[in-house]
Order: C-alpha cells, then sequence, then structure tokens
C-alpha cells in the first residue's frame, strides 16, 4: 500500500476534518495538532499527516509534496492553483460577504474595499459593474471601516459575531464556502486506488 | 564598474554544469530513438507572428512572451512546438511527403505569473505524425512516448488515455447542446468533481441518466466506457472499438498495468480532436508530457488531414530520472612554470586512452586542496 501525504489545515478545520476521518473509519492516533510537530504519522493507515497554515495547504498540493489536502473554498477561489477538487466535505461552512458600517453608502468617486480576498472582492464588484479600490489587508479586517481606511469590507462570516461586536453589519453574500478535498493531478492517477477510497469513504460521512 | 545583477527575470534559470550535463545525455537517448523509429528532427524559429501561432497555440495570451518587430508586426517567443511544425507540414515541400514523421528538441517559453517553482522557458522534446488518421499513428506515438520514458530509465510512469470526440459524442447524447458541454468540459479540465456534480444538477439530464452522467469521472478501464457508448450511433461505436484495437496494442505491448483509460479526461490544449493522453511519473507533482491527436489544428492550416503526437517535458524527466551517483573519473593535472612541456605530453596520453583530463597551471589556483578534491585523481606536477 503506497503511502499516502495529507496536507490538513492547523486550527479550527483541523478538528472537523480529523473527526470526519475517524468517523470514515481510518484509525488516527488520539492527538495529532496537540504537539508543535509539523509533520505526523499514522502508521496504522500508512498516512503521514503535514500540519500547515491553511492558505499554504493548496501550495503544498500543487506541487505534489502532499498527495491529498484539505482546504476551504475561499482559499481555492483566491489563489487559483492547479489541483483536483474532489469532494465537498460540507464543514467549516461559513460565507464570503461585504460589511460596513451601518446605514452608510459607498463612496462616490474611489470607493475602497479592504479585504484578505482581493481576487473576489475585485471579481465581485465588477461583476457587479462598480469600480472600486482594493486595499488587501492581512488580518482584523473589521478594523478598516471604523477608522475610516475602507467604505466596505469583504471577509469570511460564519456567524456575524465579529461584526456585530464591531458596530458592522452585513451588506451582501457573495458565495458559501465549505472545506473540500484536494488532489495533486499526478498522485490522483499513481495512487488513485487510495485515493478513490478515502473519498468513498468520507463521501457517506459527508452531510451537506 | 562591477555589475551586482545576480537576478533573472521571472521563471528563467541558469543550467549548471552537472544539469547541463544530464540533458545533454537525455537528448542524446531521446533523439536516438525518435530516429530509430523513423522520425527526422527540425528546428523552428524562437520568433514567430501572434497572428498565427501566438493564436493557434492555444496556450493563454497572459502567458505569451510578446515584442514588437521593426515592421510594427506582434512577434511571440514560440510558446510550444506542435503550432509551429503544423505551420511547417502545412507548407507545399512537405504536403507532397504525407505521411511525414517529424521530431524535435526545442526550448518553449511561457511567461509565469506566480512566484517561483515553473520556468517560463524549458526544453520538450516530442514528435507529430501528420498525415495519417489511422488508430495506429495513435498507438505509435502512445508506445514511443513510453518506450523514451523506459530508455531513460523511468519505470514508475504512468499513462492516462481519454478521447474528446467520443466524449463530446457522449455529452451530446446526454441532451446536452454546445454551450452546456464547454461547461461540462471546463469543469473536466481542472478535475473540479464537486463543480461536476453541482452543474450536473442544473444541467436538462433525464432524471434516469442523472447516475449514469455523474459516473462519467469515474472510469479507469476502456470496458467502463462502454455504458455511455450509444450502440446505435455509428460513429461512437466505431470511435469504440478502435479504442478497443488500440488497447490490444497496448496490452501486446506490456503497458496494459500502467494505462489508466478515462474518458472524462480533457486537456487544456483545446485543439485536440481525438484521443488524448498524459504521461506521469512518481517524483514530479506535474504531468511529464502529453498528446493527441488534434487534426482541428491542422484544418486552420487548410489541410484536411489527421496528425497526432506528443511533447515531453525535459525538466521534469530530469525530477523523476533515477539520480545516478556515480562519479565519473577525471583527471586533474597541475603544472608548473618548469613542467609545463611533460605536462602537457602526460595530458595527450591519458586523453588518448578517452581519460578525462583538466590541464591547470598551479600558481593560478588560490585554495589548491579545495580544488583537487572535484577530481577523482590529482597528478601533481607542478614541484621542481
Amino acid at each position: 500500500m503506497d503511502e499516502l501525504t495529507i496536507a490538513m489545515p492547523k486550527g479550527r478545520i483541523f478538528e472537523e476534518a480529523y473527526e470526519l476521518l475517524v468517523k470514515a473509519g481510518y484509525d488516527l492516533p488520539k492527538e495529532l495538532d496537540d504537539s508543535r510537530k509539523l509533520i505526523v504519522e499514522a502508521p496504522n493507515e500508512k498516512f503521514r499527516f503535514i500540519l500547515a497554515k491553511p492558505m499554504d495547504v493548496p501550495v503544498y498540493v500543487e506541487h505534489g509534496v502532499a498527495d491529498v489536502g484539505i482546504a476551504g473554498k475561499d482559499v481555492m477561489l483566491e489563489h487559483e492553483r492547479s489541483v483536483h477538487e474532489l469532494l465537498d466535505l460540507g464543514i467549516s461552512r461559513c460565507y464570503i460577504a461585504t460589511a460596513g458600517l451601518p446605514n452608510t453608502a459607498m463612496n462616490e468617486m474611489t470607493p475602497r474595499i479592504a479585504t484578505k480576498y482581493p481576487k473576489v472582492a475585485s471579481h465581485f464588484y465588477r461583476s457587479k459593474g462598480e469600480q472600486v479600490e482594493i486595499i488587501e489587508l492581512n488580518g482584523s479586517i473589521e478594523l478598516a471601516p471604523m477608522i475610516g481606511l475602507a467604505d466596505r469590507i469583504v471577509d469570511i462570516v460564519s456567524t456575524g459575531k465579529t461584526l456585530k461586536e464591531n458596530g458592522l453589519v452585513e451588506y451582501e453574500q457573495i458565495v458559501g464556502i465549505t472545506s473540500r478535498l484536494i488532489a495533486n493531478p499526478v498522485s490522483y492517477r499513481l495512487k488513485q486506488e487510495r485515493i478513490s477510497e478515502l473519498v468513498e469513504k468520507l463521501r457517506k460521512q459527508v452531510t451537506l | 564598474m562591477t555589475i551586482e545583477m545576480f537576478e533573472k527575470p521571472l521563471g528563467m534559470r541558469d543550467d549548471f554544469p552537472a544539469v547541463a550535463k544530464k540533458k545533454a545525455e537525455l537528448k542524446e537517448k531521446g533523439i536516438s530513438l525518435m530516429e530509430q523509429t523513423g522520425y527526422e528532427l527540425l528546428q523552428t524559429p524562437t520568433l514567430e507572428y501572434y497572428e498565427t501561432i501566438g493564436k493557434i497555440s492555444a496556450i493563454p495570451d497572459s502567458a505569451l512572451f510578446k515584442l514588437l518587430d521593426s515592421q510594427g508586426e506582434t512577434l511571440v517567443l514560440r510558446p510550444d512546438m506542435t503550432s509551429p511544425i503544423a505551420r511547417v507540414a502545412a507548407s507545399k515541400l512537405l504536403k507532397e511527403k504525407m505521411p511525414v514523421r517529424l521530431g524535435y528538441y526545442s526550448n518553449v517559453f511561457r511567461a509565469q505569473k506566480r512566484e517561483g517553482g515553473r520556468p517560463a522557458e524549458f526544453e520538450q522534446m516530442g514528435v507529430e505524425l501528420i498525415g495519417d488518421d489511422s488508430l495506429y499513428a495513435d498507438a505509435e506515438v502512445i508506445l514511443l512516448a513510453s518506450s523514451i520514458l523506459k530508455k531513460l530509465g523511468i519505470e514508475s510512469g504512468r499513462m492516462v488515455i481519454g478521447h474528446a470526440r467520443l466524449l463530446q459524442l457522449v455529452l451530446k447524447d446526454f441532451g446536452l447542446d454546445a454551450h452546456q458541454i464547454d461547461k461540462v468540459r471546463s469543469e473536466l479540465v481542472s478535475k473540479n468533481s464537486v463543480g461536476f456534480e453541482r452543474l450536473a444538477d442544473t444541467l436538462p439530464i433525464k432524471e434516469a441518466d442523472l447516475d449514469s452522467f455523474k459516473a462519467l469521472t469515474t472510469s479507469t478501464r476502456l470496458e467502463d466506457w462502454q455504458q455511455w457508448i450509444n450502440p446505435v450511433n455509428e460513429e461512437q461505436k466505431n470511435l469504440y472499438n478502435e479504442m478497443q484495437q488500440l488497447e490490444k496494442i497496448i496490452n501486446r505491448s506490456g503497458l496494459g498495468e500502467a494505462v489508466i483509460f478515462d474518458l472524462s479526461f480533457s486537456s487544456h490544449m483545446t485543439y485536440y480532436t481525438g484521443l488524448v493522453f498524459e504521461v506521469y511519473g512518481s517524483g514530479s507533482g506535474f504531468p511529464l508530457g502529453n498528446g493527441g491527436r488534434y487534426d482541428g489544428l491542422m484544418q486552420q492550416f487548410g489541410l484536411q488531414i489527421g496528425a497526432t503526437g506528443f511533447g515531453l517535458r525535459v525538466d521534469r524527466l530530469l525530477e523523476v530520472m533515477e539520480k545516478e551517483q556515480l562519479q565519473e573519473s577525471h583527471t586533474l593535472i597541475l603544472f608548473g612554470k618548469e613542467n609545463e612541456q611533460q605536462a602537457y605530453d602526460k595530458a595527450l596520453e591519458l586523453r588518448s586512452e578517452n581519460e578525462r583530463v583538466t590541464l591547470q597551471y598551479a600558481p593560478a589556483v588560490h585554495a589548491i586542496d579545495e580544488f583537487c578534491a572535484l577530481f577523482t585523481t590529482v597528478i601533481r606536477m607542478e614541484g621542481a
């Protein structure tokens, strides 16, 4: 049996993905995420997990250093890597939306949009026929409208709590997001048997 | 003033001597096999017109290196080899020699937008068999591609085979129009199974056929294709029979294990009109090469003839080839002013025995021990 290298995002998505793999019948070590290790083996299943930043999972998979990976659709939309998207896992459900201070209109001359997702944001406003200027930030996007950097933000919303606590309201929903099982195109062919088995086992556990 | 610019344009690489040497060996092995199979090598220009080759090549516009000539015409650095060869083959000279077998080993250029890891200039080697629309031509190029891999010592290779025309006919039979087929194709090219299944639910496909349609992405053997073949459609039946014959040839050649038949396999190269295939090897995360039948491309040059071929990426072949640790023997002769004559004679004598000999004036070397360590044998003649 070939060893399968799986790139997993650290943090929030990890726990849900781990649970899904266990439910699918895979025999994994109890505490995978507990250590500070970046590579963890699951010898009973011949799995090797690479624990990575969510944004980096598709990079590892595209270059083939990981055969498969679990990545948020938001990352896939933003970075358009050439990987195969095999299965919607239905976990870490959220959506990308625009938000801003309540009852405000966008600046007529140069509406400014702060976001971690410049490509998604620019595509959304272009499809609406609106000309905007995109400002790329790396975190705490909610700050931008509060201190006058931008009229709107484009960001991930899961419960809406963060927006509310910072006095922002949601304006438009752009696209729904879930985590996906992705595969490297070469691994998909060379390790087809193992990967298809993984897809079928996970498919039975997915609730959409 | 010294120039301190080590930077190169995005995606451009230097080949250091060790890599250059490996490439030369690979080139020799590949070319000799192509020639043995009856292919003649040709070289086409680095610069081509954007209006012809640039547009026909099926490489996205943003990946083309463009420049202007003195007449104001837009030129491109050739982004592939198939379209220039089709252009040459369409010329009068070769039209009379059909079917014609042409091979190449050339560098091609594709601009990169993102970070490293992807070269913007790379060598490709491959063949084109033009003027033969039989399945035997397809079989010939598939077997040649596979024997090149074998000759290079790549045992882990696998190949996936699809059929662009047959796929199109099958999709049509599900009741889809051209626009819908395009949408399906684009999900299949990126192998986005999630997108494909979502799209399937929105298409006007009969309830009873939906499961069969969704199963399109799952075939791995030729028998699997049978379920989609419409027995009253002559063209589908003939194409499927041809594929069966091809499978026989592949099995006879001992490649059966290494070949996957996936009807949904589609290439981003839109000019393929028949059989399409892609080659993989463990050790590279990217395909080693691809090929197929591209009769449609020949039509763009005004010729109603069949053509088929493949191209292999040299940079990726090097990644998956066995790393040879064998150090070749290389002798160093160090000489001083007094023994220059003897050292020269000694070098000639050794070289005549086929030994690789480097002759070096000793005082010109700064770090003598480190320099000597680069050679398997050192003869020091610099002493008085």
